[in-house]
């Protein structure tokens, strides 16, 4: 901070101090302090008090509809003419079990009996509201009472969504691990080439596939996976299926699937950072290796992966948390497939069943874990946050 | 331990339409120390990475205690090397960097630990086993590459300017200290130098390169005394230099017409009347003709410029278009009042006649 003082003087230093003040508050600590809060209040959904509102409001609407019909019949007497074959609005739906709706069926009544039987239906519901009002009323303080501060979005957690959290992270984890194995050898062949011109060509062509929208760029896939995609018809041209006898091999909607298209998707985040620390490796050291005897497996398990960890460590930390979190790739490669992953449970908690409270619980959960595999990692590969930082 | 013998035959080596090394007979004695001198860029790593096996010569063969070992690995040479830059493991103890070749022998822990202190003892590191590399001084660093290197029993060490970026009071005790080494395991040693005085001190033999090319290979005083070609005279050691063509004939003596007039110097290259030589004399043997008036060849130069070395004094001259420098012994009166035309020269047999050729620095 004093260094920052020092070259930008006080007022730019205390508007760029205000600046990232501002916006870690506004947004990381305060929708973070957020979520945490709701995942703690439990939100008591019976069902009665709703079953409860949705009574009132179909009797209001009723009521509506018996006004609209006696206005009807009154028009039909001003008149004086014959009752219009008019079917009646009355909802069907609407018809709440004690009073049958007579509708069009009583187009034999004269105008006035109509109406003197419309309004000691409509008199009757009308007494019927107070006690739904009521009721309705009761069933909410009492839920608003159940609900609260508690841990229940945690203890209520159904054990199939616990079963598919834990596969989740189990998934995600072999993401990585695999995104590891696949990236280290290309991330080392890149830092270790020594035409600038091929190692530009290398990242160009890492690189470009990221200018495609991310969406688009797992579309892709899925057309390569489809059952009448290009992987079966490339097997189908090799003569190894049968595409016309059904012998399609169904790629989709299966997590092999969905880990080959998450490490795709996030091969960058695991090639650059690794790239980044292994460049910086003295190629000396490597032949001083090989010169003392050392195999090829002893040189990279003694000499460049230690000196990479920092960058591995990178690496697999945003893999993992990138692919735990990932909804879309699930969401397009794997539709159909069961069970769902947990990113696309808290999604559905969100966005469609509307239950905030257990959708943040659950995401909770996901950061949890992220943060105990982050540590882990640290652990593992004993570097510091310093060293990531370098 | 036990050094053995390098033989390299035709060996040569191309980089695209560059060649880093033409073809190349040498051969390095069992137990030598054996210097490869060059200007930076003639060659000199290029041919240590040959004999380690990092590279495969483009033609010839490498022989290594008389085995053809041109088309094996560098792990499996009885050879190692010591970079430039030393390459320690910087994330490994000190120990572990002496062990690392014993590890990757499959040798057990605890024997390791054992025989990299016993090295660690030999170059006088034993307290800093557990010390990472970067905590050590760029001498204890030294020792430490060597002694990683002598963990595997080399029977030839090679040495890749391992002094360079030492300073020179550290410098001059390591090079001490490498000559022992070398007596002690009696390894042949192959030393890579651009530094003069590092390869004269330390060698038995000396190979200065120029341009891919050795000019000449021989024991250090041969090297300084007896420069086989201009390159190489001009390289080790300070001469001046006069060119000219030959006139004469005399007894193994050639007299050169330059621009100074007739010059008479030993015949080396067996040069005939009319061909373009040059004549090469030492600073050191240059004197003022008033001391010493029996000198066979004799100029007349002005003094320019006297610079005190110490023990010596350097004297700058100059005549015609040449400038000619003069070391003179400091004897405490003679160096004092040394200015204006002089007459100076040197013997017939300290001026060395070679072919015209190229010079070192130009
Ligand atoms: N891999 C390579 N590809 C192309 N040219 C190379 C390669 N290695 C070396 N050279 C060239 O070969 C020549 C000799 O290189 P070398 O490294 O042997 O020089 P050197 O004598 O060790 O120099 P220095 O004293 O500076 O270390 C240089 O001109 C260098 O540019
Ligand atoms: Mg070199």
């Amino acid at each position: 901070m004093s260094s920052l003082i020092r070259s930008y003087g006080g007022v730019l230093a205390a508007l760029f101090g205000g600046l990232t003040l501002l916006w870690i508050i506004g947004l990381i600590v305060l929708p973070q302090l957020n979520m945490i809060q709701r995942a703690f209040i439990w939100e008591a959904r019976d069902g009665a008090a709703q079953q409860a509102g949705v009574d009132l409001e179909r009797a209001y609407q009723k009521i509506a509809t018996l006004d609209y019909d006696i206005r009807a019949a009154k028009r039909d007497i001003e008149r004086g003419s014959a009752p219009s074959a008019a079917p009646s609005p009355s909802d069907p739906f609407a018809v709440s079990p004690g009073a049958p709706s007579p509708g069009g069926l009583a187009s034999s009544e004269t105008p006035d009996k109509r109406i003197v039987r419309l309004e000691s239906e409509r008199t009757e519901l009308q007494g019927q509201i107070n006690p739904l009002k009521e009721r309705f009323g009761r069933l909410k303080i009492e839920e608003a009472e159940a609900s609260g501060y508690s841990i229940k979005n945690f203890t209520t957690m159904s054990p199939l969504h616990w079963r598919i959290f834990g596969m989740t992270i189990f998934y995600a984890f072999c993401v990585t691990l695999l995104s590891f194995l696949f990236c280290y050898p290309i991330a080392y062949t890149i830092a270790r080439t020594q035409k600038e011109i091929h190692v530009a060509f290398f990242m160009l062509g890492i690189i470009i596939p990221y200018a495609l929208n991310e969406l688009l760029r797992i579309f892709a896939w899925t057309m390569i996976l489809a059952n009448e995609g290009i992987l079966n018809s490339a097997l189908d041209t090799l003569g190894l299926i049968d595409l016309e006898s059904g012998e399609a091999i169904r790629w989709l909607a299966s997590n092999g699937a969905v880990f080959c298209v998450l490490m795709y998707t996030y091969i960058l985040f695991m090639i650059f950072p690794m790239y980044n620390t292994i460049e910086t490796l003295d190629k000396n050291q490597i032949e001083a290796a090989r010169d003392l005897g050392a195999s090829t497996w002893r040189i990279h398990s003694r000499v460049v992966i230690p000196h990479a960890k920092p960058g591995i460590a990178v690496g697999a930390i945003m893999t993992f948390m990138l692919s735990a979190g990932s909804i879309s790739v699930p969401g397009l490669v794997g539709p159909g497939l069961h069970p769902d992953w947990f990113s696309q449970i808290i999604y559905r908690n969100f966005f469609e069943a509307g239950n905030w409270n257990i959708g943040a619980a659950q995401s909770l959960l996901l950061l949890v874990a992220c943060t105990i595999f982050i540590l882990i990692v640290l652990r593992f590969f004993r570097v510091g946050i310093q060293e990531i930082a370098r | 331990m036990q050094g053995k013998e390098i033989r390299l035959q035709g060996v040569s080596m191309r980089f695209g339409d560059f060649i880093a090394v033409h073809e190349t007979d040498l051969t390095i004695a069992a137990g030598e120390f054996f210097s490869i001198l060059g200007p930076s860029g003639c060659g000199k790593t290029t041919i240590l990475r040959m004999i380690s096996g990092f590279l495969t010569p483009t033609t010839g063969q490498v022989l290594i205690g008389g085995k053809d070992l041109t088309a094996v690995g560098p792990n499996k040479r009885p050879t190692a090397l010591i970079f430039q830059n030393l390459a320690l493991f910087p994330l490994m103890s000190v120990w572990e960097n002496v062990a690392f070749g014993l590890e990757a022998r499959g040798i057990g822990r605890r024997e390791r630990r054992k025989r990299a202190e016993d090295l660690l003892d030999l170059v006088a590191l034993t307290e800093h086993a557990g010390k990472k590399p970067t905590a050590l001084s760029g001498g204890q660093r030294q020792r430490v590459a060597i002694a990683r290197a002598l963990a595997v029993e080399p029977s030839v060490l090679l040495l890749d300017e391992p002094l360079s970026a030492l300073d020179l009071k550290l410098r001059q005790h390591m090079r001490a200290e490498l000559k022992q080494i070398q007596r002690k395991t009696g390894v042949t040693f192959v030393y890579i130098t651009h530094d003069q005085g590092e390869a004269l001190t330390m060698s038995d033999r000396i190979a200065v390169m120029n341009a891919g090319r050795i000019e000449q290979v021989a024991p250090t005083s041969e090297i300084y005394n007896a420069p086989a070609t201009s390159f190489v005279a001009t390289f080790v050691g300070e001469h001046n230099v006069f060119r000219g063509r030959v006139e004469g004939l005399e007894n193994g003596m050639a007299q050169v017409n330059t621009p100074l007039g007739r010059l008479l110097g030993m015949n080396r290259d067996d040069l005939k009347p009319g061909e373009e030589a040059m004549i090469f004399v030492r600073p050191e043997r240059i004197g003022l003709v008033s001391q010493t008036p029996t000198l066979g060849n004799r100029l007349q130069a002005a003094v320019e410029r006297r610079d005190l070395e110490g023990p010596y004094l350097n004297v700058f001259m100059r005549a015609g278009e040449h400038q000619i420098v003069m070391h003179m012994t400091n004897a405490g009166n003679n160096v004092s009042d040394l200015s204006g035309e002089q007459s100076v020269g040197f013997a017939c047999e300290d001026a060395l006649v070679l072919r015209a050729g190229e010079l070192a620095g130009e």
